[in-house]
Protein backbone atom coordinates (compact mmCIF):
# COMPACT_ATOMS: atom_id res chain seq x y z
CA UNK A 1 0.00 0.00 0.00
CA UNK A 2 1.61 3.22 -1.10
CA UNK A 3 0.17 6.56 -0.23
CA UNK A 4 3.13 8.59 -1.40
CA UNK A 5 3.31 9.89 -4.91
CA UNK A 6 1.00 9.78 -7.84
CA UNK A 7 1.25 6.15 -8.94
CA UNK A 8 -2.28 5.94 -10.24
CA UNK A 9 -3.64 8.05 -13.03
CA UNK A 10 -6.69 9.36 -11.23
CA UNK A 11 -7.83 11.12 -14.37
CA UNK A 12 -8.33 7.75 -15.99
CA UNK A 13 -10.90 6.58 -13.43
CA UNK A 14 -14.28 6.29 -15.09
CA UNK A 15 -17.75 6.38 -13.50
CA UNK A 16 -18.91 2.83 -13.06
CA UNK A 17 -15.37 1.47 -12.89
CA UNK A 18 -14.89 -1.24 -10.28
CA UNK A 19 -12.03 -0.55 -7.87
CA UNK A 20 -12.18 -3.56 -5.61
CA UNK A 21 -14.31 -6.61 -5.10
CA UNK A 22 -13.78 -9.51 -2.71
CA UNK A 23 -15.22 -11.77 -0.09
CA UNK A 24 -15.28 -10.61 3.49
CA UNK A 25 -15.75 -12.51 6.73
CA UNK A 26 -15.71 -10.69 10.06
CA UNK A 27 -14.71 -12.82 13.01
CA UNK A 28 -15.56 -12.11 16.62
CA UNK A 29 -11.91 -11.23 17.18
CA UNK A 30 -11.98 -8.70 14.33
CA UNK A 31 -15.25 -7.24 15.59
CA UNK A 32 -13.87 -6.87 19.10
CA UNK A 33 -10.70 -5.26 17.74
CA UNK A 34 -12.83 -2.76 15.83
CA UNK A 35 -15.04 -1.96 18.83
CA UNK A 36 -11.99 -1.52 21.05
CA UNK A 37 -10.39 0.74 18.45
CA UNK A 38 -13.42 3.05 18.26
CA UNK A 39 -13.86 3.00 22.02
CA UNK A 40 -17.31 1.42 21.93
CA UNK A 41 -17.71 -0.56 25.15
CA UNK A 42 -21.22 -1.79 24.34
CA UNK A 43 -21.52 -5.58 24.35
CA UNK A 44 -24.70 -5.55 22.26
CA UNK A 45 -22.97 -6.68 19.08
CA UNK A 46 -20.86 -9.43 20.58
CA UNK A 47 -23.62 -10.78 22.82
CA UNK A 48 -25.96 -10.91 19.81
CA UNK A 49 -23.16 -12.29 17.64
CA UNK A 50 -23.64 -9.46 15.17
CA UNK A 51 -21.09 -7.69 13.00
CA UNK A 52 -20.93 -3.97 13.85
CA UNK A 53 -22.20 -2.39 10.63
CA UNK A 54 -19.78 0.50 10.92
CA UNK A 55 -16.98 -2.06 10.87
CA UNK A 56 -18.28 -3.36 7.55
CA UNK A 57 -18.45 0.12 6.07
CA UNK A 58 -14.94 0.82 7.32
CA UNK A 59 -13.41 -2.37 5.96
CA UNK A 60 -15.03 -1.95 2.55
CA UNK A 61 -13.96 1.67 2.31
CA UNK A 62 -10.40 0.86 3.36
CA UNK A 63 -10.22 -1.75 0.62
CA UNK A 64 -11.44 0.79 -1.91
CA UNK A 65 -8.87 3.35 -0.77
CA UNK A 66 -6.05 0.79 -0.94
CA UNK A 67 -6.91 0.17 -4.58
CA UNK A 68 -6.25 3.85 -5.32
CA UNK A 69 -2.82 5.40 -5.01
CA UNK A 70 -4.11 8.57 -3.43
CA UNK A 71 -1.67 11.46 -2.95
CA UNK A 72 -0.94 13.05 0.41
CA UNK A 73 -3.30 15.95 -0.30
CA UNK A 74 -6.42 13.81 -0.34
CA UNK A 75 -9.20 15.01 1.95
CA UNK A 76 -12.19 12.92 3.00
CA UNK A 77 -14.88 15.55 2.65
CA UNK A 78 -18.12 13.68 3.05
CA UNK A 79 -19.68 10.34 3.82
CA UNK A 80 -23.07 8.75 3.36
CA UNK A 81 -23.99 5.45 4.94
CA UNK A 82 -27.17 3.44 4.55
CA UNK A 83 -27.66 0.44 6.77
CA UNK A 84 -30.04 -2.20 5.47
CA UNK A 85 -29.71 -5.19 7.73
CA UNK A 86 -27.63 -6.75 10.45
CA UNK A 87 -25.60 -9.89 9.85
CA UNK A 88 -24.07 -12.48 12.11
CA UNK A 89 -20.37 -12.79 12.83
CA UNK A 90 -18.58 -15.28 10.62
CA UNK A 91 -20.98 -15.18 7.68
CA UNK A 92 -19.59 -14.79 4.18
CA UNK A 93 -20.10 -11.32 2.84
CA UNK A 94 -19.04 -9.64 -0.33
CA UNK A 95 -17.85 -6.08 -0.76
CA UNK A 96 -17.47 -4.06 -3.91
CA UNK A 97 -16.25 -0.55 -4.59
CA UNK A 98 -16.69 1.55 -7.68
CA UNK A 99 -16.20 5.05 -8.98
CA UNK A 100 -19.40 7.06 -9.05
CA UNK A 101 -18.01 10.41 -10.07
CA UNK A 102 -14.67 11.85 -11.11
CA UNK A 103 -14.48 15.55 -11.84
CA UNK A 104 -12.02 18.44 -11.71
CA UNK A 105 -13.15 21.87 -10.57
CA UNK A 106 -11.02 24.87 -9.60
CA UNK A 107 -7.83 22.86 -9.51
CA UNK A 108 -9.23 20.11 -7.27
CA UNK A 109 -10.16 16.60 -8.28
CA UNK A 110 -13.41 15.39 -6.74
CA UNK A 111 -13.89 11.67 -6.49
CA UNK A 112 -17.05 10.01 -5.26
CA UNK A 113 -16.83 6.30 -4.52
CA UNK A 114 -19.63 3.84 -3.92
CA UNK A 115 -18.99 0.84 -1.72
CA UNK A 116 -21.41 -1.92 -0.97
CA UNK A 117 -21.38 -4.91 1.34
CA UNK A 118 -23.81 -7.71 0.52
CA UNK A 119 -24.89 -10.96 2.10
CA UNK A 120 -26.34 -13.58 -0.22
CA UNK A 121 -27.02 -10.87 -2.76
CA UNK A 122 -28.80 -8.54 -0.34
CA UNK A 123 -27.29 -5.19 0.54
CA UNK A 124 -26.12 -4.93 4.14
CA UNK A 125 -24.37 -1.58 4.03
CA UNK A 126 -24.10 0.96 1.27
CA UNK A 127 -21.66 3.86 1.41
CA UNK A 128 -20.86 6.87 -0.70
CA UNK A 129 -17.53 8.56 -0.03
CA UNK A 130 -16.53 12.00 -1.23
CA UNK A 131 -12.86 12.85 -1.65
CA UNK A 132 -11.13 16.04 -2.71
CA UNK A 133 -7.61 15.76 -4.08
CA UNK A 134 -5.32 18.74 -4.49
CA UNK A 135 -3.02 18.37 -7.44
CA UNK A 136 -4.58 15.04 -8.30
CA UNK A 137 -4.99 15.76 -11.95
CA UNK B 1 -46.92 6.47 18.42
CA UNK B 2 -44.55 7.72 21.11
CA UNK B 3 -43.01 11.14 20.74
CA UNK B 4 -39.50 11.11 19.27
CA UNK B 5 -36.48 12.07 21.32
CA UNK B 6 -35.78 15.79 21.04
CA UNK B 7 -32.15 15.70 22.09
CA UNK B 8 -29.99 12.62 21.88
CA UNK B 9 -27.71 11.63 24.75
CA UNK B 10 -24.15 12.53 23.84
CA UNK B 11 -21.14 10.29 23.58
CA UNK B 12 -17.72 11.66 24.49
CA UNK B 13 -14.37 10.27 23.39
CA UNK B 14 -10.83 11.44 24.01
CA UNK B 15 -8.78 10.67 20.92
CA UNK B 16 -5.20 9.44 21.30
CA UNK B 17 -2.42 8.50 18.92
CA UNK B 18 -2.54 4.99 20.35
CA UNK B 19 -6.18 4.86 19.29
CA UNK B 20 -5.27 5.83 15.75
CA UNK B 21 -2.79 2.95 15.65
CA UNK B 22 -5.40 0.50 16.96
CA UNK B 23 -7.95 1.81 14.50
CA UNK B 24 -5.52 1.50 11.60
CA UNK B 25 -4.92 -2.14 12.45
CA UNK B 26 -8.62 -2.88 12.92
CA UNK B 27 -9.77 -1.06 9.80
CA UNK B 28 -6.94 -1.73 7.39
CA UNK B 29 -6.42 1.99 6.80
CA UNK B 30 -2.72 2.61 7.40
CA UNK B 31 -2.56 5.96 5.64
CA UNK B 32 0.59 7.59 7.14
CA UNK B 33 -1.39 10.82 7.51
CA UNK B 34 -2.94 9.17 10.56
CA UNK B 35 0.12 7.37 11.89
CA UNK B 36 3.42 8.99 10.91
CA UNK B 37 4.27 12.36 12.53
CA UNK B 38 7.07 12.97 10.07
CA UNK B 39 4.77 12.34 7.11
CA UNK B 40 1.94 14.38 8.59
CA UNK B 41 4.34 17.28 9.27
CA UNK B 42 4.69 17.65 5.50
CA UNK B 43 0.94 18.08 5.02
CA UNK B 44 -1.34 21.02 5.72
CA UNK B 45 -2.40 19.34 8.96
CA UNK B 46 1.08 19.45 10.48
CA UNK B 47 0.55 16.40 12.64
CA UNK B 48 -1.37 13.11 12.45
CA UNK B 49 -5.14 13.39 12.32
CA UNK B 50 -7.84 10.90 13.18
CA UNK B 51 -9.44 8.78 10.49
CA UNK B 52 -12.76 10.31 9.43
CA UNK B 53 -14.52 6.97 9.82
CA UNK B 54 -13.19 6.68 13.39
CA UNK B 55 -14.84 9.94 14.39
CA UNK B 56 -17.95 8.95 12.45
CA UNK B 57 -18.11 5.78 14.56
CA UNK B 58 -18.72 8.03 17.59
CA UNK B 59 -21.87 9.31 15.88
CA UNK B 60 -23.05 5.80 15.16
CA UNK B 61 -22.41 4.78 18.78
CA UNK B 62 -24.49 7.75 19.91
CA UNK B 63 -27.35 6.70 17.64
CA UNK B 64 -27.26 3.08 18.83
CA UNK B 65 -27.31 4.29 22.43
CA UNK B 66 -30.48 6.25 21.67
CA UNK B 67 -32.31 3.89 19.33
CA UNK B 68 -30.79 0.49 19.81
CA UNK B 69 -29.94 -1.80 16.94
CA UNK B 70 -33.04 -0.72 14.98
CA UNK B 71 -30.88 2.22 13.95
CA UNK B 72 -29.21 -0.21 11.55
CA UNK B 73 -32.50 -1.45 10.10
CA UNK B 74 -32.64 1.16 7.37
CA UNK B 75 -30.87 4.02 9.17
CA UNK B 76 -29.00 6.54 7.08
CA UNK B 77 -26.19 8.95 7.90
CA UNK B 78 -25.15 11.80 5.65
CA UNK B 79 -22.28 13.93 6.91
CA UNK B 80 -19.60 16.41 5.94
CA UNK B 81 -16.17 16.40 7.54
CA UNK B 82 -15.61 20.01 8.56
CA UNK B 83 -12.37 20.03 10.52
CA UNK B 84 -9.60 17.59 11.44
CA UNK B 85 -9.49 15.79 14.77
CA UNK B 86 -6.07 15.56 16.39
CA UNK B 87 -4.75 13.21 19.08
CA UNK B 88 -5.54 14.90 22.37
CA UNK B 89 -8.87 16.24 21.15
CA UNK B 90 -12.02 15.42 23.07
CA UNK B 91 -14.92 14.79 20.71
CA UNK B 92 -18.58 14.95 21.68
CA UNK B 93 -21.14 13.31 19.39
CA UNK B 94 -24.71 14.52 19.69
CA UNK B 95 -27.95 15.07 17.85
CA UNK B 96 -31.15 17.09 17.94
CA UNK B 97 -34.53 16.45 16.38
CA UNK B 98 -34.79 18.16 13.01
CA UNK B 99 -38.00 16.93 11.39
CA UNK B 100 -40.69 14.41 12.04
CA UNK B 101 -43.66 13.49 9.97
CA UNK B 102 -46.72 11.43 10.78
CA UNK B 103 -46.69 10.09 7.22
CA UNK B 104 -43.03 9.18 6.92
CA UNK B 105 -41.35 6.14 8.37
CA UNK B 106 -38.40 8.27 9.44
CA UNK B 107 -37.38 10.70 12.11
CA UNK B 108 -34.61 13.05 11.05
CA UNK B 109 -31.94 14.34 13.41
CA UNK B 110 -29.25 16.92 12.95
CA UNK B 111 -26.08 15.26 14.17
CA UNK B 112 -22.65 16.65 14.89
CA UNK B 113 -19.31 15.88 16.45
CA UNK B 114 -17.77 18.80 18.29
CA UNK B 115 -14.27 19.17 19.71
CA UNK B 116 -13.28 20.58 23.08
CA UNK B 117 -13.14 24.08 21.60
CA UNK B 118 -16.71 23.88 20.35
CA UNK B 119 -15.65 23.44 16.73
CA UNK B 120 -17.96 21.19 14.76
CA UNK B 121 -15.69 18.62 13.15
CA UNK B 122 -18.51 16.62 11.57
CA UNK B 123 -22.01 17.82 10.76
CA UNK B 124 -24.86 16.08 9.06
CA UNK B 125 -28.14 14.31 9.27
CA UNK B 126 -29.32 10.95 10.54
CA UNK B 127 -32.55 9.37 9.34
CA UNK B 128 -33.78 6.95 11.96
CA UNK B 129 -36.36 4.34 11.02
CA UNK B 130 -39.46 4.64 13.16
CA UNK B 131 -40.68 1.09 13.19
CA UNK B 132 -38.52 -1.39 15.08
CA UNK B 133 -38.25 -4.86 13.63
CA UNK B 134 -37.33 -6.61 16.78
CA UNK B 135 -33.56 -6.90 16.78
Amino acid sequence: MNFVGYGMDLAALLPGQTLAEAELVVSQQAAEAYLTAVGDSSRVYIESRLVPPMALATLALAAAMRSLDLPAGTVHTGQELTFAKLVKLGVRLRYSAMVEQNAVRRGLRFLRLQTRVTHQGQVVVHAATSLAIAGGH
Amino acid sequence: MEAPLQVLATVVHSVSQDQLVRYADASGDHNPLHLDPAFAAGTTYGEPIAHGMLVLAFLSEMLVNSFGLRWFDGGKLQVRFRAPVYPGDVVTAGGTLQTQSAEDDWTVYRVACTNQSGVEVITGEARVPRTPRGY
